[in-house]
């Protein structure tokens, strides 16, 4: 009894990480970017959240929406004032550009709010629980999972059946042709990077009301993010949700066995996947 | 004055040149062609038109403005389009999302989804098909038909009939007399010289990334023609 509540646990998780990826999937799957700074971000997000937290007294999730507009935004400033000036067909620029951003956004963060470890309040979230046929489970991690579940199918719909999400589709899947049907491919980029700043951040407020975070946080959550896009298969939706789930499992159910592990059992995953299945679980699907 | 009128267009591509100062013009309402061997330019030619390739010196006016420097999505919705060699549709979409896109910017004008549907209508049965599953016969007519949604004033094809069967061909190239008729002016790159100069009233040749010949095609001789195209001497 008490795996099938490990396994659960590791699956509330396991939503999160896959959020925690999105962002980066999506940034590479539409512009063929790496955003090093990702990381960064969801940490700056958490601050965000923090400082926001004792506005949405008594509905401690609600900050969320703030913080996701905050990082819209944000991401429109970025990648049109930044990133779109070292698009080309050479990868190095855009790499060593979001690389400084992230270290300068985490000596900033240290240079402001100092290198302190902190959490989230949610009030009386923190410690509510439901039970299911005599197992117990924490509310807010469940809550968080269905949060990143509806984000996933949110996002797919969106991307099918919308007039903007199509021209995102198209873009990422040619940013020359669009042209020629007069869509603006920096500006279809400024939408999709603020898109996935917004993602990057809600995960970013999660993670830091699940856990604590600290202005160095930001390095293991970029990692979690790469992991779960190449576990899932680059480009795929549902390979990433799978990917996130994969990672969140393996971590609850190693740290039972080995509560010193950490993380490692989720990183061995990750290295015998890129050994033996390099285009993730997408890639064994088409297979 | 002309629809389009280019005049002394270099482009480069680092230190090659690939077009030397090439010029040409296209009358509105009128089909030009351009035919010449793999590597003449006419690809090339193309990209500097539509404003995909902005290494470029010289002087392209559309519509009266000077076009040169502007970037390809304007040059787009100024009313010219084109349709890329290897027709590159978007392969996660489906044949009518392909379309749509051609109508996104919201152009006004006589090409619509019931239209293209009937102009192709094999397409309307393929509608909820995802494009990368097509022929590739069927995916010319998308990539047509995604260009004429944009409802353009110039629409330029780059290599059409480029690995189609000749039935196939022939049933494609019949739309041009329906795009003709909707007043859109075309201009087609072709490497198949008798296509090239049955579709149009006026052809250029090009060598080397210059105008090799140029003239209607019905007071051109094969002979001139292969001559100018291949960069041999005129036979008597």
């Amino acid at each position: 009894m008490i795996w099938i509540e490990t396994i659960a646990n590791g699956i509330f998780l396991g939503g999160l990480y896959a959020l925690i990826g999105l962002g980066l999937g999506f940034t590479f799957g539409v512009m063929k970017i790496v955003n090093i700074a990702q990381g960064d971000f969801i940490v700056a997000a958490a601050f965000i959240g923090l400082a926001l937290a004792p506005w949405t007294p008594g509905a401690a999730l609600l900050v969320v929406i703030p913080v996701a507009i905050i990082a819209f935004l944000i991401g429109l400033a970025l990648q049109s004032l930044l990133i779109n000036r070292v698009l080309g067909k050479d990868q190095i620029p855009q790499i060593l550009l979001t690389f400084g951003i992230a270290i300068i956004l985490r000596n900033g963060m240290v240079e402001w709010f100092g290198a302190n470890s902190r959490s989230i309040p949610t009030g009386s979230l923190r410690f509510a629980s439901f039970s299911v046929g005599g197992l117990r489970f924490g509310v807010l991690p469940a809550l968080v999972l269905v949060i990143a579940l509806c984000l996933f199918a949110a996002l797919h719909w969106w991307l099918r059946h919308s007039r903007m999400g199509r021209t995102i589709v198209a873009t990422a899947d040619d940013y020359e042709v669009v042209q020629l049907l007069g869509v603006n491919y920096r500006r279809v980029y400024n939408i999709a990077t603020g898109i996935a700043l917004a993602l990057s951040a809600i995960a970013g407020v999660l993670l830091g009301m699940r856990g604590s975070f600290t202005p160095y946080s930001g390095v293991d959550r970029l990692l979690i993010a790469f992991e779960v896009v190449i576990i899932g298969g680059i480009g795929s939706f549902w390979g990433m949700f799978a990917g996130g789930l994969i990672l969140g499992v393996t971590q609850i159910v190693g740290l039972k066995f080995d509560p010193t592990a950490g993380l490692m059992y989720g990183h061995i995953v990750f290295f015998l996947i890129l050994i033996f299945a390099p285009m993730g679980i997408a890639g064994l699907l088409r297979r | 004055m002309p629809l389009l009128q280019i005049e002394d267009l270099e482009v480069f591509y680092g230190d090659f040149r690939a077009l030397h100062g090439l010029g040409l013009a296209v009358e509105e309402g009128q089909t030009v062609s351009i035919i010449g061997a793999n590597g003449a330019g006419k690809s090339t030619l193309l990209k500097a038109i539509t404003g995909l390739e902005r290494q470029k010196k010289g002087v392209i006016r559309y519509a009266g403005a000077d076009i040169t420097t502007m970037r390809a999505d304007l040059i787009a919705r100024a009313g010219m389009t084109m349709v890329p060699e290897g027709r590159r549709l978007f392969a996660t979409l489906s044949v009518e999302d392909n379309l749509r896109m051609g109508g996104a910017m919201g152009r006004k004008g006589p090409w619509t989804l019931p239209a293209i549907y009937a102009l192709f209508p094999a397409l309307q049965e393929l509608r909820d098909v995802n494009a990368a599953r097509l022929s590739g016969g069927q995916q010319q007519m998308v990539s047509i038909g995604r260009a004429l949604m944009t409802n353009p004033r110039l629409l330029l094809c780059d290599e059409i009939s480029l690995g189609l069967a000749p039935k196939i061909i022939q049933d494609i190239y019949r739309c041009f007399e329906a795009v003709k008729q909707s007043g859109v002016s075309v201009v087609l790159i072709e490497q198949n010289v008798t296509l090239a100069c049955a579709a149009a009233s006026y052809v250029y040749c090009l060598l080397e990334g210059r105008v090799s010949l140029a003239g209607d095609p019905r007071s051109l001789s094969m002979n001139e023609i292969s001559a100018a195209y291949f960069g041999t001497e005129a036979h008597p």
